[in-house]
């Protein structure tokens, strides 16, 4: 029996296992394998000898095993509840069969997922699941990816004795994004516990017991948080379906795409779903140093943004000052006429917030060849001291997971929740399991936590820089301290200033953290620059000026404008003769006053490179093709600089990659932080250049929901994302 | 003597004769060059064999319909389309028949709409030929909404 | 000899051709050549072969055996690469890359049996909607090689893909990190984990 369940489960292990499966005499070459068996507890499933962490539940021990005990209620990153009761596994020595999600591992425990208690337990239990859900699989948008599904199919009996009437219980309207069937509901509250742990509203809760329990908001309101797509996700039934994607697509007919969303610059990891060319959905996909397994809203529904406003013909203004559709054998030699006649020094160009690192360099080296250093990010950044000549002045240094270590957040000038959700979901993380402690010196925000808000003026800055604030005494005594700067704050005219001050507080906090710990120069870095776009990295990576300063003083007559809707450059702002060329994917801000249009790919469309504000190189896929004419942005760039006479030396992906790292060798080496580390030398430098603040308030300009959704030019197209603004502002309506 | 008479009219006499009633029947009657030869020509070019027959009717499209049984069935009745289509040489075409005359021709009656006009119907709408081919034939075309909305300036 | 035997073999069963006849190999002799069954032979488009020849330059590789008929050839040393043998267009062995990966869980499902092995995929290539049924089409014939494949291990992909002659990357899987979880953790008086209500 035992050389049975042995040879079982070498199927299920990973290979590591194998060389001591292979053996009989199990228990002794087990304590050889394992080196570090010491802090580990052994129990064993099917007479299998695991070593586990002390604390971890019987359900974790199947799952180092190889055997996935099935569940409804329990989820990897909510807390337990035990109520589904599918996990139930005879355990040794215990008289009933056991809830392993919520039963601790005890020293030789002997765990019998396979037994015959537990599979008739598991049945039980399945059958009485399903005498309360309904039998509408063929019209359920679950169908297909439903862990009831799977989970009756596998370990469910094979056939009824359910003879009398099922419940029914009324749908809820909970905003425009979550469909809500709740008689399919099973009561496992992984959405209740979503909402109040991860999201942090607690908006969602149950009502009544027993055969009336019921999942709800009790009135009638909208469930309110930006990360709310994520209960569809974890929803194990068809309760809680996706409304935008409302019986558009089965799962096997889609063709997925792992790739990288980057509606914010935390690069959250997710799957596009599509059918003949079409976006159907985004999900997420798991990152542990990202975004874990949630994606924010905006990630999840801003897709319908993709198929609106496009730009997919290339356009030319024509002498009536209309825009027209034109070919791209019309357009291209036009701009490239343009191009080899103006003078370099009136060339210029501006980045958006959506653009890859592929087209950022084509554009840079474009135009450098024609000697303009015109080349300029929409986002804001400092200029003054070291400004964007060391990395680590402009990266969320301590990365992402990095927070989990933190006992100490300062929260500068941002609010995280709307400008970067995931890292706000982070914070929260750690604030629930690791106490940790946040301040705020900005505006007065709900974060989802409780924070100790220091005003929002310049001076409390300055003090704690200084070390007169009460508050620096608690960043004195820290040992993880994190100091985050939101990007917002680079738009004030003494943006230098706060940079600088911030940088002192890091500093300080550097040198005084390293002495807590006590462990000398050990890598922790304390200041964190918090990024509101995609591709601002990379920009400055690439050597871009942040900011269009530059333009605004050196007025050009041909003007390229890569995905910038951000209105940071408007029609009046430059002169009358000033040619325009837009390269990008949406009609938003810029293309209108344009005078050459050339369609881009969105980032659904290309291979691209981003790189997070943590300065993690991710890679998007091609998950359809751009639309129309529209062509991927770099290519554009490379047909216009061989039509001008000024061929880039490189023609495919590859070449443009190695260009890459030539400049800036991080950006290839995907998922990978190259960490950063010239902190000292920053505030040297900053110190140099005579910081000044002024006493304007510290603000940030989303506040509330509303402000989160429509952000970009994809988000702004977005049909779902107007819904939501509607929603958060005005309440439900049955419309939406 | 009779009979070897009758042979030699049948032999040489008679198919002069086919061919001058033949030419006489196809002459075209709208002036022009070669009046006479110009529709013997057309039809013998059609048909590989210019015949010729009694007028049994015309139907509203001008085509002409001809029996003669002296040929043998299925070559007995034939049309002759209408005068339009010598203009596109090659451009005539088994769909310019109308119903009523198609089942007399392809017989299904014996009886021609002259002789028994069919009922009329207040739903009946004006026969037309096949377009395949022509400018006016139909083109499928997509019915649903374009996935991809563009943007207009 | 018989290293360099194992990699032609190799190589050859990579595409799926038993090699017949190895018996001049195993004596030693330098020039050995592998027969390959007729039905192959059909498969093999002669001029790929030529084209392959005149591209690697080795004047060596015989490819008709006057006398049986039998295609022959010599593989060359460097014999783990059978993208002469597999048919498959130059453009799609030059100009593509293949993400090495394993697909990551559906974040719908708590299964994870699908995230197990690893998979292989290429660039996209154009995809288009189809004018008659509206359904997608492209013209790739390597698209949905993600569904046909699956390997142990990412060398086992990796391994394979070099013997195709495509040039490959490798997207790591990313692993789910276990942490401690305890009931207990609800009821706890003094954290924030405390929940006061379900």
């Amino acid at each position: 029996m035992l050389r049975i369940a042995t040879q079982k489960c070498c199927d299920q292990l990973p290979s590591r296992f194998l060389p001591f499966l292979s053996t009989k005499s199990g228990a002794a070459v087990a304590t050889r394998r394992h080196q570090s068996t010491d802090d580990k507890v052994e129990v064993f499933v099917n007479d299998k000898p695991v070593y586990v962490k002390p604390g971890s539940t019987v359900l974790q021990a199947c799952e180092i095993a190889g055997i996935q005990i099935p569940r409804f209620c329990y989820h990897d990153r909510l807390s337990v509840a035990g109520n589904c009761r599918m996990c139930l596994v005879e355990i040794e020595k215990s008289p009933k069969p056991q809830a392993s999600c919520a039963m601790p591992v005890m020293k030789g425990m002997r765990i019998k997922p396979d037994s015959d208690v537990s599979k008739k337990a598991r049945e039980g239990v399945m059958e009485f699941l399903l005498a309360n859900h309904p039998l509408d699989c063929p019209i359920c948008d679950q169908g297909g990816e439903c862990d009831l599904q799977d989970q009756s199919m596998m370990f469910g009996s094979d056939r009824s004795r359910f003879l009398e009437h099922k419940r029914a219980v009324e749908d809820k309207n909970i905003g425009p994004l979550i469909k809500t069937i709740m008689t399919r509901c099973i009561q496992c509250t992984r959405c209740v516990r979503f909402a109040d742990e991860v999201a942090g509203v607690s908006d969602l809760g149950t009502t009544g017991r027993g055969n009336d329990m019921q999942i709800g908001t009790y009135v009638e309101k909208m469930f309110k948080s930006e990360m709310s797509g994520n209960v569809i996700d974890i929803c194990p039934v068809g309760a809680l379906t996706s409304k935008p994607y409302a019986f558009t697509a089965r799962p096997w007919e889609t063709r997925k795409t792992e790739t990288v969303d980057v509606m914010d610059a935390v690069g959250s990891n997710i799957v596009v779903s599509t059918r003949a060319g079409d976006v159907l959905r985004i999900i997420p996909r798991l990152h542990e140093d990202i975004n874990e397994e949630w994606i924010s809203d905006k990630t999840r529904f801003a897709y319908d943004g993709l198929k609106r406003q496009r730009l997919t013909q290339p356009m030319l203004r024509n002498k009536q000052g209309q825009l027209v559709t034109c070919l791209w054998e019309d357009a291209l030699p036009f701009v490239a006429e343009k191009l080899s006649t103006t003078e370099g020094s009136k060339v210029a160009g501006i980045v958006g917030g959506f653009a890859d690192a592929e087209s950022l360099i084509c554009l840079k080296d474009l135009l450098n060849h024609v000697d303009s250093e015109g080349l300029c990010t929409e986002e804001l950044f400092i200029t003054d001291g070291a400004g964007t000549d060391l990395r680590s002045n402009y990266l969320l240094n301590t990365t992402i997971a990095g927070v989990e270590e933190a006992d100490l957040v300062l929260l500068i000038g941002t609010n995280p929740r709307f400008e970067a959700p995931l890292f706000n979901a982070r914070l929260r993380k750690s604030w629930i399991h690791n106490e940790l402690e946040v301040a705020l010196v900005g505006s007065k925000v709900d974060l989802t936590y409780s924070y100790e808000h220091l005003g929002d003026s310049t001076t409390t800055l300055k003090q704690i820089a200084d070390g007169t604030h009460p508050f620096s005494k608690r960043l004195k005594d820290a040992k993880n301290p994190m100091v985050v700067v939101g990007s917002e704050v680079f738009s004030r005219e003494d943006a230098f200033g706060v940079h600088a001050a911030v940088s002192a507080i890091a500093q300080n906090a550097t040198v005084t953290s390293q002495t807590n710990r006590g462990d000398g120069g050990a890598d922790w870095k304390v200041l964190n620059i918090l990024h509101k776009v995609a591709s601002q990295v990379a920009a400055l990576d690439l050597g871009y000026k942040p900011g269009v300063d530059h333009i605004r003083k050196n007025p050009p007559s041909l003007l390229f404008i890569l995905g910038a809707d951000g209105g940071a450059v408007t029609r009046e702002d430059l002169p009358k003769d000033c040619c325009v060329v837009y390269i990008g994917s949406h009609g938003d801000v810029s293309a209108p006053f344009a005078d050459v249009i050339l369609p881009g790919a969105a980032y659904t469309e290309k291979p691209g490179t981003y790189v997070n504000t943590e300065g993690r190189a991710q890679q998007t896929q091609a998950a359809v093709s751009p639309p129309g004419s529209a062509r991927e942005d770099w290519k554009i760039i490379r047909a216009l600089s061989e039509i001008s006479g000024m061929t880039l030396p490189y023609d495919d992906l590859e070449g443009v990659r190695s260009r890459m790292s030539e400049v800036s060798p991080n950006l290839t080496r995907y998922d990978a932080v190259e960490s950063a580390n010239y902190f000292k030398q920053a505030a040297e430098l900053a110190k140099l250049a005579k910081p000044q603040l002024v006493s304007k308030p510290l603000q940030s300009s989303q506040l509330s929901l509303a402000d989160f959704y429509m952000t970009d030019s994809i988000s702004r197209a977005s049909k779902t994302m107007a819904k939501c603004v509607k929603a958060a502002n005005e309440g439900l309506t049955p419309d939406l | 003597m009779g009979s070897f008479l009758k042979l030699l009219h049948r032999q040489f006499v008679v198919p002069w004769q086919e061919v001058v009633k033949t030419i006489r029947h196809n002459g075209a009657s709208d002036g022009g060059y070669f009046p006479v030869l110009r529709g013997f020509f057309v039809q013998w070019a059609r048909f590989n064999e210019p015949k010729h027959g009694k007028l049994v009717g015309t139907d509203e499209l001008g085509n002409k319909y001809y029996e003669n049984n002296r040929y043998f069935v299925a070559r007995n009745r034939w049309v002759d389309y209408n005068k339009e289509t010598w203009n596109q040489m090659w451009d005539y075409n088994a769909s310019q028949v109308t119903p009523e005359w198609h089942r007399w021709l392809h017989y299904m009656t014996d009886d021609p709409p002259t002789k028994v006009p069919p009922t009329s119907r207040p739903f009946l709408i004006k026969h037309k030929r096949n377009l395949t081919g022509t400018k006016d034939c139909y083109v499928p075309y997509s019915t649903t909404r374009p996935k991809i909305e563009s943007w207009k300036p | 000899m018989s290293h360099q035997l194992t990699r032609i073999v190799r190589g050859l069963s990579a595409t799926g051709i038993r090699c017949l006849s190895t018996t001049a190999a195993q004596s030693g002799h330098a020039n050995f050549k592998i027969h390959i069954p007729t039905f192959v032979k059909a498969t093999i488009s002669k001029h790929k072969i030529d084209y392959d020849l005149e591209a690697r330059k080795d004047p060596d590789m015989e490819t008709i055996d006057s006398e049986t008929q039998a295609v022959q050839l010599q593989i060359p040393t460097t014999g783990t690469d059978a993208s002469c043998l597999t048919g498959v267009p130059e453009e799609h062995i030059v100009s593509r890359k293949v993400r090495i990966f394993r697909p990551a869980k559906n974040a719908m499902q708590s299964g994870n049996q699908n995230t197990k092995l690893w998979k292989i995929e290429f660039d996209t290539m154009e995809r288009w909607e189809n004018p008659t049924m509206g359904w997608g089409s492209n013209a790739d014939p390597l698209s949905n090689i993600s569904m046909a494949m699956s390997f142990k291990t990412k060398e086992d992909a990796m391994a394979f893909v070099e013997r195709q002659g495509w040039s490959c990357y490798v997207d790591e899987a990313k692993e789910k990190q276990m942490q401690p979880k305890s009931y207990g953790a609800n009821f706890s008086w003094n954290k924030r984990t405390r929940r006061a209500m379900k």
